[in-house]
């Protein structure tokens, strides 16, 4: 759907609270097949601990949460690099108060409809008296000639790294789901995102309980990534001057995918949309035959987060970091040739789902993006998200080709800078029920 | 945090053996000492710097006099230290999802091994027996194991490409250079303070 | 030999800690307070010794009950563990390692095994080398990520790899005649440049890398 509109609330008291929560379950999208063709607008609710908290479900309940989802991301901050330019202190005002119970999520076919199901949650809100909105954020796919893309700011095309599971009825392509042995995709786990289902361990997540209040429930990390698009611009340009494979070639060096979406692994030479529109060929590849990254630098961004067969075992040592990625950008897009400023207000929203932050998110964050050692990169960061500071390079490594030359980005700035977010727990519509009827019994 | 410094981290664990199961053991680890290519997966784990086994016969515990009681025990005991890259979770997956029948070969024969998989049971189980360091000393905090071997690369390209400089022609010395480049491009991580540890 | 993997040493010590209940504090809390605040950085005692890669000391309070059906059983003394990974050369010279220390640190080694039975001291060198040799365990299996290259040789080749990088990162682009000037300048002074302390964790604000117009400093160490 192509626009949003996430509603952050603050409970009030426990019994207009509860009442309120009744309420939604009747509005809250399910995952059930829409047989009508897709809905105007969906609704989805999630909630922090803070949240539960204020809900007064039991301590034992609310203690049996995972260490991390307790503290929530702004304790989380020297764990995740969310540090300098990124620190809490940088963050919009509503994050750093740590005050947001319940995220709304309400994303809609048209602007229309985003306003009248936002207009009805409101009159719903002042009926109950159940919570008070303390902040929205809106957000849209961007429209190119009169047409939703996957595209973001920076000029990529998003939306291809999403893991394939078990039970879901969505097509799966190859090369988001794990690698076996032959070399084929199969579905990862379900309870890689799902509580309460197999997990790649062979065994049932750690969850909270009762397992009624976990079961089908998943954790979503929302993080508000402001994009500094005139710093993104002007270093592209600069160092597109030194390098040999011209500008588009080292903006698909620093992702691993031309800008239209074009895999470098498949297509080193220049974008191709033959294999971008073709959905068994866009997201299947593996960099066994890329090791010293030719093609795709050994550090560049899908690389990075979803190694695939790249640290060997056949992607076993993956398989439990990939993260379901949700959200969409936020801000006026600005063409190719417009004047901008890094203060205008645009970048993308990033909410990740899985069934375990530290294990999933945070790792991958901590591990793979603030850092590099498991891609044989020592301390260098992720190119596009990582908090520079200034400091840092980024090697493009080549070979004696003149238009594909080893190549070093020094000095990075940060090119994205992080404004805020929590961690929520996305209950199913079961334990949503419990929560509403305060059913939710602690073993 | 004294089980870490700068970016390795080390662990201490002690398991019980029934001391007729230590003779296997002692056989599985000859094995593996002799035939290399059974240690690849290990290899190519590359988080760890130096690890080691000792099998401590029950009669084995150093006794000096002194008014020293001598130690009278039932079972054999296995010691393992781990000097390894990562946190404590990332290591345990990893063997978990890997090296599963590796870890239960050398861990069977200690008394209430779990089977290193699943892996939530097999952490309870290390977490029992793995006891703390108290001092830690490494002479390279900054860097990995994976950065050992890169710095290793670099420092070997470096002294042949040293070594041509002095007597080739500028063209001769660009071409060389980039050679030079191309060999270590993908060994070039910088080193440094570990993330912080969670 | 189990104990040696290629030119390094895998050097396991178990030594009986005194056992007296008069003591007070007792004899491993002693040691364990000593450990606490010894440095483990550059300062540390083994980085004022050579041939150290990694060490620790442990005090092992007891065996591990890991429940039913196997048996519980105790220890009837504590043990300080020292497991240290050394340059042990090709022929795994143990003896030069441990009369360096003896040499080198003795009053941390006195004031750590003096809670330990039957420790001579380390004033005499090869009474020390006896004692730890008596209390040696060996090493079953060894594992070694890099089993050929010294201390000095991995401090520097650390040391080689961050120079390099950053010349290579402000070298982009250069002639040919100037690049190689720059580059035998370069290598000399690389080579004059003293290697980094053993157990420090080099000041490598050397993120920011400077065009060559600038000073290069090399070495790691930059402002």
């Amino acid at each position: 759907m192509p626009v949003a509109r996430y509603i952050f609330l603050q409970l009030k008291e426990v019994p207009q609270a509860r009442v309120l929560i009744r309420r939604l379950l009747h509005e809250i999208t399910t995952g059930q097949h829409w047989d009508g063709g897709k809905p105007q607008s969906t609704l989805n609710i999630a909630f922090t601990h803070q949240g539960l908290r204020a809900l007064e479900l039991p301590d034992a309940t609310l203690l049996s949460f995972p260490v991390e989802f307790q503290q929530g991301m702004k304790k989380r901050a020297a764990i995740l690099g969310d540090t300098g330019l990124n620190s809490p202190e940088h963050w919009d005002e509503v994050w750093q108060a740590e005050s947001v119970h319940v995220w709304l999520g309400v994303h809609a076919l048209s602007a229309e409809a985003l306003e009248t199901r936002c207009s009805a949650i409101a009159a719903l809100l002042g009926e109950t008296g159940g919570a008070t909105i303390i902040g929205a954020q809106d957000a849209a796919s961007a429209i190119v000639n009169g047409k939703q893309t996957t595209g973001e700011h920076f000029g990529y095309t998003d939306g291809f790294g999403n893991p394939d599971y078990l039970g879901f009825a969505r097509s799966s392509q190859p090369g988001q789901g794990k690698l076996m042995p032959d070399g084929s995709w199969a579905q990862l786990a379900t309870g890689e995102l799902l509580l309460g289902y197999a997990d790649e361990a062979g065994e049932l997540p750690v969850a909270p309980v009762p397992h009624i209040l976990a079961a089908n429930g998943t954790f979503m990390v929302y993080r508000k990534l402001h994009q500094n698009l005139a710093t993104f611009r002007a270093f592209l340009d600069e160092n597109a001057a030194l390098y040999g494979g011209g500008k588009e070639k080292l903006a698909a060096k620093f992702i691993g995918r031309w800008r239209d979406g074009t895999p470098l692994e498949l297509s080193p030479d220049g974008p191709d949309q033959s294999i971008v529109k073709d959905p068994q060929r866009n997201t299947n590849f593996t960099y066994g035959a890329d090791d010293d990254g030719t093609h795709c630098p050994i550090g560049a961004h899908i690389r990075r987060v979803h190694p695939r067969d790249a640290f060997g075992f056949n992607g076993r040592l993956i398989d439990r970091r990939r993260i379901t990625r949700r959200g969409l950008p936020y801000g006026r897009f600005a063409a190719e040739d417009e004047q901008v400023s890094d203060t205008e207000d645009r970048g993308i929203i990033f909410m990740a789902l899985n069934a375990n932050i530290s294990r999933q998110f945070e790792f991958v964050q901590q591990q793979w993006i603030d850092y590099g050692n498991d891609a044989h990169q020592g301390n260098d960061k992720d190119m596009l998200l990582g908090n520079h500071g200034g400091q840092g390079k980024y090697v493009i490594q080549g070979d004696r080709a003149a238009a594909n030359p080893p190549f070093v980005c020094a000095n990075l700035p940060n090119f994205v800078e992080l404004r805020g977010g929590d961690y929520f727990f996305l209950p199913s519509i079961t334990a949503l029920g419990m929560i509403a009827m305060d059913l939710v019994d602690p073993r | 945090m004294s089980n870490i410094n700068g970016k390795v981290y080390a662990m201490n664990a002690i398991t019980p053996m029934k001391p007729w199961k230590t003779w296997v053991l002692r056989l599985i680890f000859f094995i593996l000492g002799h035939v290399k290519p059974l240690q690849n997966d290990l290899i190519n784990l590359s988080f760890i710097e130096f690890a080691r086994w000792v099998v401590v016969p029950r009669n084995k515990f150093p006794a000096l006099g002194n008014g020293q009681v001598k130690e009278e025990l039932k079972y054999d005991y296995l010691l393992f230290f781990s000097n390894f890259n990562g946190t404590w979770n990332q290591y345990i997956d990893a063997f978990s999802a890997v090296l599963a029948k590796g870890l239960n070969l050398i861990w069977r024969w200690s008394e209430k091994f779990p089977g290193s998989v699943p892996v939530t049971i097999f952490k309870e189980y290390i977490a029992r027996v793995q006891f703390d360091t108290d001092y830690y000393y490494t002479a390279y905090p900054h860097a990995t194991a994976n950065d050992l071997k890169s710095a290793h690369i670099v420092q070997a390209g470096f002294n042949s490409l040293s070594k041509r400089a002095l007597n080739s022609t500028p063209e001769q010395f660009a071409a060389d250079y980039l050679s030079f480049v191309i060999q270590v491009q993908t060994h070039l991580g910088e080193t440094g303070e570990a993330p912080v540890v969670f | 030999m189990p104990n040696q993997n290629g030119t390094v040493y895998g050097l396991t010590i178990l030594s009986p800690i005194i056992n007296d209940e008069k003591a007070t504090p007792s004899h491993d809390l002693q040691i364990r307070k000593y450990l606490a605040t010894l440095p483990t950085g550059e300062n540390s005692p083994f980085a004022q010794t050579p041939g150290t890669h990694l060490a620790r000391l442990v005090v092992m309070d007891d065996v591990i009950y890991v429940g039913m059906p196997a048996c519980e059983e105790h220890l009837n003394s504590k043990y300080l563990i020292f497991e240290s990974n050394l340059d042990g050369g090709p022929t795994g010279d143990l003896d030069s390692y441990l009369r360096g220390l003896a040499q080198s640190i003795p009053e941390h080694l006195d004031a750590i095994w003096s809670h330990c039975v039957g420790y001579p001291g380390a004033a005499n060198a090869q009474a020390f080398v006896d004692y730890m040799k008596a209390c040696q365990l060996e090493t079953t299996f060894f594992f070694a990520a890099v089993n050929d290259k010294s201390v000095p040789e991995t401090l520097r080749a650390l040391q080689t790899q961050s120079a390099v990088t950053d010349f290579i990162a402000t070298h982009q682009g250069m002639e040919p005649s100037r690049l190689q000037a720059e580059f035998v300048q370069f290598a000399n002074e690389l080579k004059a440049t003293p290697v980094p302390p053993a157990g420090s964790m080099p000041d490598l604000v050397h993120r920011g890398f400077r065009s060559p117009s600038e000073e290069i400093k090399t070495g790691g160490h930059n402002e």
